[in-house]
């Protein structure tokens, strides 16, 4: 069946891609495939060029064009970004059809609602009017409760919210219906001790018994209003739920104006200790505590209707509002703002425009593009935790006053009405995480270099990509020993027993003051609204799923190991004691300060980047008596892959650090040297492992003689026959570029022969003044040094020119561009130059070699390390520091790996160049000029295209591969993996194996070459570490040496089989190996040359004839082949496993 | 040599159409598979290189990577002495230029498939090898002809590529010493030519254009292009621009059209977008 496949895949001019998963890939891949594989089909969605006739451009502009022509220029940075805005609102906004669906079910849940029946009063403890099959939406706690319920019609059924309001948008529709409970059934006093609340949660029981009987309403749901469990709703959806999805919400209301807005001031009590404790005390009403909480859910019960009709008048008055709504809704969604406990919603969104268009911030005529950038700009720039802001048009004088607001909430944002507080649930941080969304956003708005219409609205912005660490508290029921601990029983009280909810601001401001300085910001999840089916009891606090903390750290300060604290005698000192706890000790430092400091333990520094870790498990430990197994921190799980070292284990930087040491004194001894024909002019490194990003970086080695064979005449090891492969040694190429003269001959033969004299000259220098054991080839010089070899190259900058000189027939000369220069001007010219810069960009951000070395251990994983190359993987992970929006700068190697995979499997590369702004020198004018290019002449570029300072319009990394299949099945398979691992990351309940994403499928291949592990000297690097090791002939002291017997160097089988695979059977198959200690090779064969072919002489290489007739035509001899694997690898070969059925035709 | 000759005379040779005879390779005598070599005699209609005599070379096609220049010997000479072997990537003439270079400073083989031309001593061999039976393969590894791969000849290879630094500087010395040579050839060349272009043999000078001193434009197609480009700036330098008023109507056209090309540009992206499905926020 695969076969078939691929013979209809054999039209296609390149190779096919192995694929697991064709449907995906056949769903996804249209951006990319659809103009290569049916051009006559995808003729409208290739971009041309655009071609207007001369009368059409030149016509005289009438007014509105020219006004409309205007405003594009002037109010966007392109009239694309308006167009763009339009196109999303379309997709977001309801249709017709849909309306009028919701509408007819609207009514008919109306006529249901005005026919309950009425029942006789009884006790509201009695629930024996109820039937079995439907439950009470209530957590009864406590129990007991006074009063007289029954059920009686609603005096009035309503819509609220924004589907009257036309700023209902999609997905999730939610359509607000509110149920007037009559006033018989309750009482003024009700709101006292959760009597009104109860009452009506038997009220929405009432409904949900009355509908079940109804075949118009498919299954029915309870959930709570923004978590609050004393605020229950019904959901309804319609029984055929295919069509339109759309949900219902009904809330129970009393009627308007049924109890009086004063006595829900947030400093009046409604809740009496000795009702909730169930012990007799005898304080009076005056000492009870305030219960703010509780006060603003039932008065928010009382002013739906009131909200409506307030914001139906605003918009009225501006055109854009409902669009302009729409767009923050967007916006807050991919943010995660919008839904959960404290959330800033929808209804939050419209309420803030309306208090900007009551302050006339913004004008009624302005578009929903100035409505957004208005609101983000005021959100950014006004703190409401400080400075509340209030709708109030006429102060009413019982009215509490924003002072008395800000002390019993921590944002403030008050109601037209004056009595309520919009944002009683949410936190400090929730809000300084809009903030500062806000703030970001409008950062990259402004930046014309950016495109701000995707990051600003398209791109998603889960918890676990946008915070560089995650944390989880995972038990939540420990919480209610927190609340103990932390002595809230009033809070819990005003809270109504929702401990989490309680505990929540105090952690969050704990952790606050024990982070100080290390973050920028800490953020938490929303926990989400809970829904439960009808039949069931509602469910308890700790059954919601893990609260997860985010923290977005300060890159400088969050890795010190060091908590300097106030001076022993200050009288900070206490606190800073009481901080800290135990942990905190006097200590003298050099300065000769004696002071409160706290120290953490880390040496390396993949240790240190975990001491936020310490600090939150101790803070917690010490505070809040939760224990350390509760908290799981999510902050480096990623980095076990890349982790190395024994005794300290480390991800590299320390690593990396001693090779660009060694190669600063190489450098340093080079420039020194004297007596050479030319003098040096530079030396710069050209390897990964001098800009920190070689995934497993060269460790100092020292040898173990006895393990080589030695060849007397070079002073050099060779590995034995029949002894494992000895240790690999990565040779680091350092390009050492000679002055420009003009005794360097104008030849190419001859320079080559001149570098070769410069290689031997370097080597004798090096050997007689600094004993290092060199050897010089025609090509370069190895130079064993501490423990590593440094391979020198000489270059001259004159070379690809004369590369590219020739004379033609004519005697003219003329230059043309031809593969031999471009790979020198690659080797030294381009890689030394972006090894330096990415050195550099090193130096700002701490982490980013790690995101490298992740992100290439991923690929080199996944078998991609032939496609994306080393330098390109540096590259796009280097745009991900240099370009972070709608992120910001990656501060831990996890998030930037997510990151990374995110922006290989999202990013629009059909239609998109990739402008990567290394050192900051391109300006917004180059962008434009690099899009316009690479628009002209997409189809003759690269598919993926990456533009850089220095490359503006041939994209040189990605020059030779990946192609369209290989880059189309990288995309997929990186969006798997990000699925997959932050499905790992956020779900504590699963087993935590994050290697997951680094094993490969295999079983999309035709054959697999299984090789011998004692042949492959990078196996201690595999994803899984090997059950056995061999001894490859190095000793364990860590003391590196310089002289002595040249090693062997840059001598890897599987490299070199793998070389001679692809040079010989490069028109049959295609092979992938993982280059860090893969012991699989994967074989794919190439449909197109399963075809027959005519027999021709230049096309016969490994194929076999089959006549028939006059004609002769050949195809793969498979046996061959397979038996070739088995003898140009021999003794590496362990198996070759042929998955016959995908070849035999 | 004997009992090859007598499966030659009972077995039947496989011709295919092209007039490739088929032999069949093993590796060694007990590989389960193997591929075929396809011989012909050498023929072509011009033969510019004196190394491959029509009437004595044979045309080899598919020689597997492990097969080097002595093994292929080895094998061709069961049916008659071998005077010379010739291996390529590609088929093709042999086209040698530049300068003779040593084997440090050669590019390395390719390790592919490869064609031969192997050129006997007699003609008649040439007809023997296209009579050899299909079904004898020729076998390339014996105990008495071991062929090193995998794990033997990367040690082999490896051992191989060290050069000793005074052998090396020897090379380069008498390379560059020799183009030095060749240098100063190509220079006195040059200046007999120029001495000959002064005065022919009968005394006579030929009077050239320009100065003495002044340097003739160099013969090259960027220095052409360079000229030509002065010669445009120097006509757009002379041009005014924004001066009579119907110049700057038509500037200020030109920004409309420009306003509106740029216009229709976005349509058409966000129409390409739109089609793809781009605008979808989640």
């Amino acid at each position: 069946m695969n076969m078939k496949k691929k013979q209809a895949a054999a039209e296609d001019p390149a190779e096919m891609s192995p694929s697991d998963s064709p449907h995906e890939e056949e769903a996804d891949e249209a951006p990319i495939k659809a103009k290569r594989s049916k051009p006559e089909e995808g003729e409208d969605m290739v971009y041309h060029p655009v071609k207007l006739s001369r009368n059409d451009l030149y016509r005289p502009p009438t007014a509105e064009e020219l006004s409309q022509l205007k405003e594009a220029e002037s109010l966007f940075h392109c009239s694309l970004l308006k167009m763009q805005m339009e196109e999303l609102l379309k997709e977001v906004t309801l249709s017709e059809r849909r309306k009028q669906h919701i509408d007819s079910f609207i009514q008919t849940v109306t006529k249901l609602l005005q026919t309950v029946p009425e029942s006789p009063v009884v006790e509201v403890a009695d629930l024996s009017w109820l039937s079995g099959a439907v439950k009470v939406p209530f957590l009864l706690m406590p129990k007991t409760t006074k009063g007289k319920f029954h059920m009686a019609p609603p005096a009035a059924v309503d819509l609220i919210g924004s589907y009257p309001l036309g700023t209902c948008t999609k997905p999730h529709i939610v359509v607000d219906l509110a149920v007037t409970i009559p006033a018989d059934i309750l009482h003024p006093k009700d709101v006292i001790n959760q009597r009104y609340p109860r009452k009506r949660a038997l009220y929405m029981a009432g409904l949900a018994q009355h509908l079940t009987s109804s075949p118009d309403i498919g299954p029915m749901r309870y959930s709570s209003l923004h978590g609050n469990r004393l605020r229950p709703v019904l959901l309804l959806t319609p029984p055929e739920n295919t069509l339109s999805s759309f949900t219902v919400r009904v809330h129970a209301c009393p009627p308007p104006g049924f109890f009086k807005p004063s006595r829900f001031h947030p400093q009046k009590n409604n809740i009496r200790t000795d009702w909730y404790t169930g012990l007799q005390t005898t304080s009076s009403e005056t000492n009870e505590p305030p219960t703010p909480h509780y006060n603003s859910s039932i008065l928010g019960d009382l002013l739906p209707r009131a909200h409506l009709q307030f914001l139906s008048a605003v918009s009225c008055q501006c055109t854009a509002f409902a669009d302009g709504v729409a767009l923050l809704k967007v916006w807050l969604r991919q943010r995660e703002l919008n839904q959960g406990t404290g959330c800033f919603n929808g209804f939050l969104a419209s309420m803030l425009l309306a208090y900007l268009l009551m302050s006339h911030r913004v004008s009624n005529t302005m578009t929903a593009y100035q409505l957004l950038r208005n609101s983000l700009n005021f959100l950014a720039s006004t703190d409401l935790t400080v400075n509340g802001i209030s709708l109030v048009k006429n102060p009413d004088s019982t009215a509490p006053s924003l002072a008395e607001f800000h002390s019993a909430f921590e944002v403030v944002f008050v109601d037209p009405s004056g009595h309520l507080n919009l944002c009683a649930d949410m936190t400090a941080c929730t809000y300084k995480q809009l903030q500062h969304e806000a703030s970001v956003s409008m950062q990259f708005w402004d930046n014309p270099t950016i495109d701000g219409f995707h990051s600003l609205l398209m791109t998603p912005k889960p918890m676990i990509r946008t915070s560089d660490h995650v944390f989880q508290l995972c038990e939540l029921v420990k919480l209610q020993s927190s609340c103990k601990k932390l002595n809230l029983l009033n809070e819990l009280m005003d809270h109504s027993g929702n401990y989490v909810q309680t505990v929540l601001p105090f952690i969050l401001s704990l952790l606050q003051r024990g982070l100080g300085q290390r973050i920028h910001l800490l953020t938490h999840s929303l926990s989400p609204d809970p829904e439960w089916s009808v039949e069931s009891e509602a469910p308890k606090y700790k059954a919601q799923p893990p609260l997860s903390f985010g923290l977005l750290l300060r890159p400088e300060l969050a890795a010190s190991v060091l908590e300097r604290g106030p001076q022993a005698d200050s009288p900070k000192a206490a606190e800073f004691r009481q901080l800290w706890g135990p942990r905190s000790e006097l200590r003298r430092f050099q300065d000769s300060a004696i002071t409160e400091a706290v120290l953490w333990d880390g040496e390396s520094m993949c240790q240190k980047r975990l001491v936020p870790k310490q600090i939150i498990t101790h803070l917690l430990q010490l505070h809040a008596d939760i224990p350390e197994s509760c908290v799981r921190y999510v902050g480096a799980m990623v980095d076990d892959v890349i982790k190395t070292g024994s005794e300290v284990p480390s991800t590299g930087e320390e690593e990396s650090l001693v090779v660009v040491q060694s190669f600063d004194d190489l450098s340093r001894k080079l420039w020194r040297l004297e007596n050479l024909p030319l003098s040096i002019t530079a030396v710069q490194g050209a390897h990964p492992a001098l800009r920190y990003t070689q995934v497993f970086p060269p460790v100092p080695l020292k040898l173990d003689y006895s393990f080589f064979e030695r060849e007397k005449t070079s002073k050099s090891l060779v590995p034995k026959e029949g002894k494992p492969c000895p240790a690999y040694i990565t040779p680091i190429t350092v390009i050492c570029h000679m002055e420009g003269s003009g005794k360097w001959p104008h030849d190419k033969f001859a320079i080559r022969h001149i570098r070769a004299a410069f290689h031997i000259r370097l080597a004798e220098l090096l050997m007689k003044h600094h004993g290092y054991t060199c050897r010089p080839c025609p090509t370069h010089l190895d130079v064993w040094k501490d423990g590593l070899v440094f391979r020198i190259k000489v270059a001259y900058h004159r070379e690809p020119q004369v590369l590219r000189e020739s004379v033609n027939a004519e005697g003219l000369l003329v230059v043309r561009d031809n593969e031999e220069a471009q790979a020198l001007e690659m080797a030294t010219i381009h890689k030394p130059l972006l090894t330096s810069t990415l050195h550099g960009l090193q130096q700002q951000h701490p982490c980013f070699g790690a995101v490298c070395r992740l992100a290439k251990r991923w690929l080199g994983a996944q078998l991609f390390s032939d496609d994306i190359t080393e330098d390109t993987a540096d590259v796009l992970v280097a745009s991900l520091f240099l370009q972070p929006a709608p992120f910001t700068v990656p501060s831990s190697p996890q998030v930037g790996f997510l990151r990374f995979l995110h922006l290989l499997s999202s990013f629009d590369w059909r239609n998109n160049p990739l402008i990567v702004n290394l050192n900051n020198q391109l300006t917004a004018t180059d962008y434009t000029e690099i899009k316009n290019g690479f628009m002209a002449s997409r189809e003759s570029l690269p598919v993926m295209f990456i533009a850089t300072p220095k490359d503006k319009n041939v994209s040189l990394w990605t020059r030779r591969a990946p192609n369209v299949q290989m880059l189309q099945r990288a995309m997929t398979v990186a969006a798997e993996s990000l699925k997959v691992l932050e499905h790992q990351l956020m779900d504590g309940s699963q087993t935590q194996d994050v290697r997951v994403v680094m094993r490969p499928p295999l079983d999309a291949y035709d054959v697999l070459i299984h090789l011998n592990p004692k042949q492959v000297p990078l196996l201690s690097q595999a994803v899984d570490p090997p059950a056995v090791t061999f001894s490859r002939g190095v000793m364990t002291s860590s003391a590196a040496q310089s002289g002595g017997a040249l090693p062997v160097i840059d001598y890897n089988p599987v490299s070199l089989y793998l070389a001679e695979l692809r040079e010989a059977f490069a028109d049959t198959a295609l092979f992938f190996c993982d280059p860090c200690g893969g012991t699989v090779i994967a074989v794919l064969w190439k449909p197109k040359a399963f075809i027959p072919a005519p027999f021709k002489t230049s096309q016969v290489s490994a194929r076999n004839v089959e006549v028939s007739g006059e004609v002769a035509n050949t195809v793969p001899n498979v046996e061959a082949i397979l038996e070739d694997f088995r003898i140009l690898g021999k003794d590496l070969v362990k198996s070759v496993e042929a998955k016959s059925e995908k070849w035999s035709l | 040599m004997a009992p090859s000759k007598k499966k030659h005379a009972s077995g039947q040779p496989c011709i295919i159409p092209g007039g490739f005879a088929v032999l069949s390779l093993r590796f060694s005598s007990n590989s389960p598979a193997g591929h075929s070599l396809y011989v012909k005699e050498h023929k072509v209609r011009a033969e510019t290189s004196s190394g491959r005599p029509l009437d004595r070379t044979l045309f080899v096609l598919n020689i597997p990577p492990y097969c080097s220049k002595t093994v292929i010997r080895e094998l061709f000479s069961q049916f008659g002495p071998v005077e010379s072997v010739e291996l390529r990537d590609h088929p093709g003439s042999s086209n040698e230029s530049g300068p003779r270079l040593t084997k440090f400073f050669q590019p390395a083989d390719k390790q592919g498939f490869k064609v031969g031309y192997i050129v006997f001593q007699k003609s008649s061999t040439v007809a023997a090898v296209k009579s050899h039976p299909h079904h004898v393969p020729l076998v390339v590894c014996t105990e008495r002809r071991p062929v090193k791969t995998g794990v033997q000849k990367w040690i082999q290879q490896y051992s191989d590529s060290f050069i000793l630094p005074q052998k090396l500087q020897e090379t380069v010395d008498s390379f560059m010493e020799d183009y030095d040579k060749r240098k100063e050839e190509e220079a006195e060349r040059q200046r007999k030519e120029a001495e000959q272009q002064q005065e022919d043999e009968e005394g006579w000078v030929k009077v050239t254009r320009g100065h003495k001193g002044a340097k003739a434009r160099p013969r090259s197609e960027a220095a052409n292009q360079r000229t030509l480009r002065k010669e445009m700036r120097k006509k757009k330098r002379k041009e005014l621009l924004n001066f009579y008023t119907w110049q700057h109507r038509n500037t200020q056209k030109e920004h409309i059209a420009e306003l509106r090309k740029k216009f229709e540009e976005d349509k058409q992206r966000i129409a390409l977008l739109r089609a793809q499905r781009k605008f979808r926020p989640y």
